[in-house]
This record gives structure tokens, sequence and C-alpha cells, in this order.
């Protein structure tokens, strides 16, 4: 076995928690009679995302293992703390995959990347944690171990406990075991490199190209435009200029035609498949992150605005996921933190009269009570929300503070 | 409680007497869905015809605390749309396509368009909304969302839960929330995904905008036939394993097959095979030919004795036909029919058919399977005279077993149908007395009272212990439709 995965014994859903889940049981209703709030983290990996913590001690769902692997079934049920890297190479090993690639260092753990709901390009084709996440088992802020879901692709049985611990960022429960649907790797992987013609329009025109031929002849697993400053700092890239990167997976024919389908649009270049990679862990510790979305038809304006706002930030690049309409920009430490706050001011994002979603992903400590004090909106929809916490965290114990809850 | 007479009134000053209905006459085409060998009869049943009628409706039942039921097309297979003397909210009125925005690939709908509708309304663009559940022609949106519904395709593109972009929904106590937004990304708790699939308990979807997806430029569709039904399941858990996914991968086994082939809605299946896979691929043409190959290749290294590709639209439609049509077809055989709903890893499939077929045999009972088998989600039909007493009770007996199995084989008790009232005894098979707690609770965020689809879901034993918590909390009311029959949903 291979990065230390120790398979575990498997344990039935209704037959009590594992062991790790019970010591953390016991660590969590410790905590409540103690009132001691918790740091709730897998390898530490994400300290730095989110809102500040109002903690008194770290509680680490770090225990890494696969638990039940079984190739033919392409379903993966591991510790929380396993990293993603350990996970591809015990999949790799079985010609599978787990296409999750978030942004960040590769030994992030699967536990972390589910309640961030952290997503990468790969998501362009195979969705989020959301849509990949089979089941889990978790610790609640009562000191309860819950399982929601199951080990199979498909299943409706009760009301899903899955959705929402997926993204709550670690405040209703410590998840300590998922579950996640693999894929089966593809014969062929290959990224290629469209340079975006210098005007605008005419890069307009690409893009729209690109996408209307999904219809057709395209179906990238992802499709990522790379700002210019993210280009330079990979290095040894085709072009000095914004890029569109378009991944093509499956059988050889299929990648063929695609890789002649984008050619005929533009001059292609093909890039290693560590670009992925490099691009995930460009972001030095300590920047600021923030996501802009709007309707997918907004794409390009999305784009071009994020350009804008990064451009008045030295050193800032901007990332967007093409088909999500989800542009990502990375601002590097060093920027004085009012610079930040202007740049993404609320209400500063507005396309063709369209507000659009700031997210915020990392930020100077000082800066979230003014762009985004919390995470819940205001309203009936978040009255439901912060009724959501109290239910399954009631003393307020696991990450208080990191949602603005 | 408000009297029927009392709540009749006040409803009809909402959306006017005549859909009210309170005639046991009238509520007795409500009495059942799906699920056959129940019969509840509603208290009343009314009928907003738009969506500010329905959110006064449900203001109107919180105000005198009601307990209901919404109900879509009523075509559910679990009992979820059993109203037990409560309110049958019928919501199959509300049936407008409201926006179709080609350019987002999004379409708003109110919660009674049929599903296939809202297909049809896209076709224009080149648009289809994926899940594909048999019912299709006559099942709802809002229905579908409650349920979390499948259907075959859903094995490449996913059930509804990955279709649906946010619902505006009323919540029991009448409050309106939006869950989820078409307009970006939202933070927050995903509220939405814990309402896709609540059944009806965590309030009623007044406008859902789902997902629409891009037809497939190219699609192949595969016949596969067996002499053996464990050489068709080896033959699938091959497939999925090699890598090709299927967009639809179907089993039928011979007394399907016969059902169907007997039926208006032959589809040329051969009536001597033991099973037949029905397998769809699709995307772009270029490669699509490598994967029909790999999945003709892996049909006949399990043995099968003939490979057919549909050769025009025409022929995969028909092939398709007595595919979704096997269960209407079924009804020639017996005069009921149980349609059970289970989940196994793909790779037991094997062994979950052969003890399922022993189960049968045991038990004296007559088992069809058609089912999506690429999922592992099995749908072991059980045709059989409800009027007949001794039959009835074997075939419960039966269900009960074939369930356990499923779950000893690591599966789950139901992979599209829901639970409703049909599978409550089955969750304390899959889920341990704190986890039925923790959706309890979860109820009670959306639905503090239980008044909406009460007594569905999770066995109300399961929520004692929190009712019994001294919380600030009104004392409890009995709610309306506790379960009376048996596990196998075939008590008459």
């Amino acid at each position: 076995m291979t990065s230390g995965v120790v398979r575990l014994p498997r344990f039935d859903a209704t037959g009590g928690p594992s062991p790790h889940a019970a010591a953390l049981r016991e660590r969590v209703r410790e905590a409540a009679a103690a009132g001691t709030r918790l740091r709730v983290v897998g390898r530490g990996r994400w300290l730095d995302a989110g809102r500040p913590v109002r903690a008194d001690s770290t509680l680490a769902a770090d225990a890494s293992g696969v638990v039940e692997y079984t190739p033919g079934d392409l379903t993966l049920t591991a510790l929380a703390g396993t990293p993603l890297e350990a996970i591809r190479e015990v999949t790799r090993a079985e010609r599978q995959w787990l296409p999750f690639d978030p942004f960040g260092a590769p030994d992030g753990t699967l536990g972390a990347t589910v309640v961030t709901a952290s997503a990468g390009p790969l998501a362009h084709a195979f969705g989020t944690p959301r849509d990949n996440v089979l089941g889990l088992e978790f610790v609640t802020g009562a000191g309860a171990v819950v399982r929601g879901g199951g080990r199979v692709v498909k299943n409706v049985a009760g009301f899903d406990l899955v959705r929402l611990l997926v993204g709550s960022w670690g405040t209703l429960g410590v998840v300590t075991e998922v579950t996640v649907r693999l894929r089966a790797l593809p014969e062929a992987d290959v990224t290629l490199a469209l340079p975006l013609p210098a005007d605008d329009a005419a890069a307009r025109s690409l893009v729209a190209r690109v996408v209307e031929a999904h219809r057709t002849t395209l179906a990238p697993v992802a499709l990522e435009l790379i700002g210019a400053p993210l280009v330079r700092r990979l290095g040894g890239m085709p072009a000095d200029r914004h890029l569109l990167l378009a991944r093509l997976a499956g059988n050889a024919e299929l990648v063929a035609s695609q890789r002649a389908a984008l050619a005929a649009m533009s001059d292609v270049a093909e890039l290693p498949p560590e670009v992925w990679r490099a691009i995930a862990v460009a972001e030095p510790a300590g920047a600021a992150t923030v996501r802009l979305s709007h309707r997918p038809a907004r794409r390009f304006d999305s784009w071009r605005h994020a350009l804008a706002t990064a451009a008045r930030l030295p050193g800032a690049w901007v990332h967007a996921s093409v088909g999500r309409g989800i542009a990502r920009c990375v601002v590097p430490p060093g920027i004085e933190p009012a610079a930040i706050a202007d740049a993404f001011a609320p209400g500063s994002f507005a396309v063709a009269g369209e507000p659009g979603t700031l997210l915020f992903e990392r930020l100077p400590a000082q800066l979230w009570p003014t762009l985004s004090p919390s995470a819940m909106p205001d309203g009936p929809t978040g009255r439901l929300m912060r009724k959501v916490k109290d239910a399954y965290d009631p003393h307020h114990l696991l990450n208080p503070g990191i949602m603005g809850e | 409680m408000a009297t029927r007479a009392e709540l009749s009134i006040l409803l009809a000053d909402v959306v006017g007497k005549r859909r009210v209905l309170e005639r046991p006459s009238e509520l007795v085409v409500y009495s059942a869905d799906g699920l056959p060998g129940y019969r509840r009869v509603p208290m009343l049943a009314v009928f907003p015809e738009t969506g500010e009628e329905l959110v006064d409706v449900v203001r109107t039942l919180a105000a005198v605390d009601a307990s209901f039921v919404p109900r879509g097309a009523g075509t559910g297979l679990s009992g979820g749309a059993l109203a037990d003397d409560v309110v049958l909210l019928g919501l199959n009125r509300l049936t407008r396509v409201l926006s179709v925005d080609a350019e987002n690939e999004v379409a708003v709908v109110e919660p009674g368009v049929v599903n296939v509708h809202l297909t049809r309304a896209a076709a224009r663009h080149g648009l289809h909304y994926a899940p594909d559940p048999s019912s299709q022609a006559a099942c709802t949106i809002g229905g579908n969302v409650a349920e979390n519904a499948g259907g075959p395709h859903c094995l490449k593109y996913g059930v509804t839960l990955n279709h649906v972009v946010a619902v505006t929904a009323v919540l029991p106590d009448g409050e309106l929330v939006t869950l989820g937004s078409a307009a970006g990304e939202t933070e927050g708790y995903d509220l939405l995904g814990a309402f896709v699939g609540s059944e009806g308990c965590f309030g009623v979807a007044v406008e859902v905008t789902v997902k629409l997806s891009r037809n497939p430029p190219a699609v192949r569709t595969l016949l596969a036939d067996f002499t053996s039904l464990a050489a068709a399941a080896e033959a699938t858990s091959a497939i999925v394993a090699s890598g090709v996914l299927p967009a639809a991968l179907e089993m039928m086994d011979g007394p399907t097959i016969q059902a169907v082939e007997a039926s208006i809605y032959a589809a040329g299946y051969p009536v001597d095979a033991a099973a037949v896979l029905l397998c769809e691929v699709d995307g772009l043409e270029a490669g699509l030919d490598a994967d029909v190959r790999t999945v003709e290749r892996i049909c006949r290294d399990h043995g099968a004795r003939t490979v057919r590709v549909a050769a025009d639209d025409a022929e995969r439609a028909r092939l398709w036909q007595g595919r979704k049509k096997a269960f209407g077809a079924m009804g020639r055989v017996s005069p009921h029919l149980v349609v059970q709903d289970a989940v196994v890893p793909r790779t037991r499939l094997v062994d979950v058919l052969e003890t399922i077929r022993q189960i049968a045999e045991r038990h004296r009972v007559k088992v069809c399977n058609v089912f999506h088998a690429g999922d592992g989600n099995l749908h072991p039909n059980i045709g059989y005279d409800a009027n007949d007493p001794d039959e009835t009770a074997r075939v419960h007996l039966a269900m009960g077993e074939i369930m356990r199995a499923c779950v000893a084989a690591g599966g789950s008790i139901t992979g599209e149908h829901g639970v409703g009232v049909d599978k409550l005894d089955y969750m304390e098979l899959i889920f341990s007395e704190d986890s039925l707690a923790a959706m309890c609770r979860l109820r009670e965020v959306f639905d503090p009272r239980r008044r909406a689809n009460p007594g569905k879901v999770v066995p109300t034993r399961s929520c004692r212990e929190w009712m019994a918590t001294p919380a600030a909390r009104p004392p409890s009311r009995s709610p309306g439709g506790t379960p009376t029959a048996g596990p196998a949903g075939v008590t008459s």
C-alpha cells in the first residue's frame, strides 16, 4: 500500500460508529461539557481560508486510510484525513481516479475538500464535491455520530444529510469518513492551449465558438481561461498572453477529433498534464482569493471584469472556468488591505445590470467584516441556515465564526 | 385543528369553491398513488392554479395548524402522496413553463409541469431536461424534485439533484424562501440539496429552476440478449468496470420481456432470452463507435447470443418504448404490481439477483426484474392479486427478504422511488438511531410542527427523543398520517 494508506475494516452503517469516530465523539463531548470551542482541521492546509475562527482548542480529524475500495463498483470510502494524493495513487493502480482537483497543495485531505466544497477545473465535466459524494459519517456538535447517504451510486433513502454537510466548513459536524464516486481513467488525456487574440472582440468570438462547439465537436473535461499574469508566473508557456486551456480526455479517437476541432479555430499548443498541478499550487500562502460568478452567458464580460480588477492589484491574477461562469482572482500577499477592499467592494461586479456573486475564499482577517461578514444571507433563507446550525451544533462549538454564523 | 367544513370555507376563499373537493366520491380519485394496496382518503383536496394561490393556500393551512400532503401527478411508487384524513394539496394545475433561457441553458417552471413537457418546451433550442423517469409522460417536476427522481439516463447524467439550480419554496409556516441561485454561486449551507428529495416534508416548490442539457450529437443504442440472467449481470459489471460510461444501461429479465412482447408495446425483444441489456452510449460522434465495439465485445465475451445496434431513430425509440412501458405491460400478467426499488454495489448484481430468485421461489411469487443495471438500481417487481390474502402475505414476506438481501450486500433500500410510507420500516436497516434523529432535526428546521407530509420518510418513533426534549416547542400533536400498512406496501 502506498502513501501510508491503510485499509481498515468496514463498519456496518447501523452497527455504531467506527473507533475513529467514537474517539472524536469523546473529544466533542468533552468539549461540550467544558464549553471548549473547537477549531476543526484535517491536515491544516485550509487554515487560511474562511472567516477567522474563535476557538480555544484544535480538533484534528486527520486519521488517514482507505476503508473500502472495490474497483468494480467505482466507489471508494476513506477516512476524512486521507490526502487526495493518496487516493490518487490507490485508484491509479486500478486505472481509476477521483476527479477532484481543488486549488492548493496536493496533500490536502478528502475531508477538507468535501467540507469546503472546493472544486477545480475538472468540475467543468465532473461537477463539484456536491455531485460526487455518496455518503459520509460525521460527529455533530451535540456529540452524536451520524451517517448520511451510503456506499452506492444512487440513493434517496432519508433526508439528504450528505448535501447538508458538503460545504458546511466543519460547522455542523466533524466529518470522519467519506464515500465518493470514482471514474475510469481516460485512455488519452491531452491539454491544449489556445492563445486568446489580443483584440477583445476576436477573443470573445473564439471563446463563444469553443462553447458553441460543445454541441457538436467538443466535450472537454476542463476549459479554463488563464490570465496573462498567471501564464507568466507558470513559465514555459507558448505565448505571453491570456490562454484558453482545454483538457481533452476519453478514447484516442475522441481526443484526436477534438484536437482537430480546436486546431481549426485557433493556434494550439500541447501542454504537459502537469500544468494543472502547477496552476493549483501557484497561489502563495497568505494570498487573498475571490470568486466572481455570473450566469454562464455573461462568462466573457465577467472574465474581463475580473481581469480589470486584478490589473489594479499588483501581482494579482485571474483564471476562470468558462463552462461554470466563475472567475477566480488571486491576490498575492503584500497588497494593502484597503486596496483589496476597494477592488472587491460590494456591488462592484455588476455586469450588464446583473450583480453577480462575489464569494471570498481567503481574505486578510480585518477585511471579512466589511466585505463578507457572513456566509448566510439575510432574510428567511439565512434564518433557516442558522436554525440548521443550532440543530446540529447547539453549543456553537465547531469552527465558530468561520461562516459568520 | 379546524374541521373539514371550516377548512373548506377558508380554502374556497383562496381558490374558489370549485377547486376544493370534499365529497367522498371526488376524493376517492386521490386516495391512492403509484403504490398498490394502500387507500388513504384525504380530508379534502385543494387545487391552486397560480403560485400566489399556492402560497395563500399554505398560509391558510398554517394559520389553522392543518397538516397537508403535496401531490404532483400521483405517480410516486412509495406512497409519498397518500393523505390520511389530512388536506391533499394538488399541484397538477400549476403547469406553466415560465421561461426557457436557451443561452444560459436553464428553465423556470411551476411544480405541476409534466417532465416530458419541459423537454418538449426546450426541444427547439436543441436542449432537453435530462432526468427521465419511466413515468415521464405523466410525472411532474415538483414530484421529481420531492423524490429526487432518477431514470435510465441518470447513469451518465445524474439524478434530479444534479439538474436543479434553484427552488422558490413556500415553507409549511407560509414563509417564502429561495434556495440556490441561477445567477451565480451561493454561500452557506446547501439547503437546496437538502430540499431536493425531501419528499414534500420540507415545504412546497412554487418555482423550480432547472438546468437544461444539450442534446448529444450522436447516440447508439444496443440490445444484447443472454441465455442467463447471471451472464447479463456479469456483462453489466464488466461494462461499468471497462471505463465506458453508457448514458443508460438497463436490464430486463425473461418474464419482463415476455410481458412486453405480449403487449401493445412489443419492442422486438427475443422472447426466449433469459435477459436483455439495453445499452445506450452517446456524446460526440468521434470515438463513439469505439465505445460501441467495447460494449459489444464485453457482451459477447459474457455469452450474448446477439448484439444488435438500432439502425435508426425509429428502431431506437421502439427499443426504449418496451423498456419504459414495461410496468404497464405487466398489467397484463397480474391485477396488481409492486414496483420495488433498491440499490446494490454493481459488483454484487450477480449474487443479489440469484438471491432474489431463490426468495421468489421459496415464497412462490412471480418476480420480474426490469432495472437500471448500470447504477445497480434494482426494480424487482412482483405481480400479484391484492384480493388474495395468502398471495399478498407471501409477496409481503418476499419483499422484506429482498430488501434485507440488498442491504446485506452493502446497498440501499431505495435508489429513486423514495421512502414514503412503503420503506419506513426499512429505514432502521440502514440508519442508526442517531442518524434517523439527525434527519428528524433537519425536518424540524423546515417544519417544526411536522405538518407537511406527516408520517413519511423517517419513522415517527425515531423522532420521539427530540419531541421529548424540553425545548421551547409547542405541545406535540398526532401526525395525521401514521402509516399502518406493512413494510412491503402490500396490505390492502
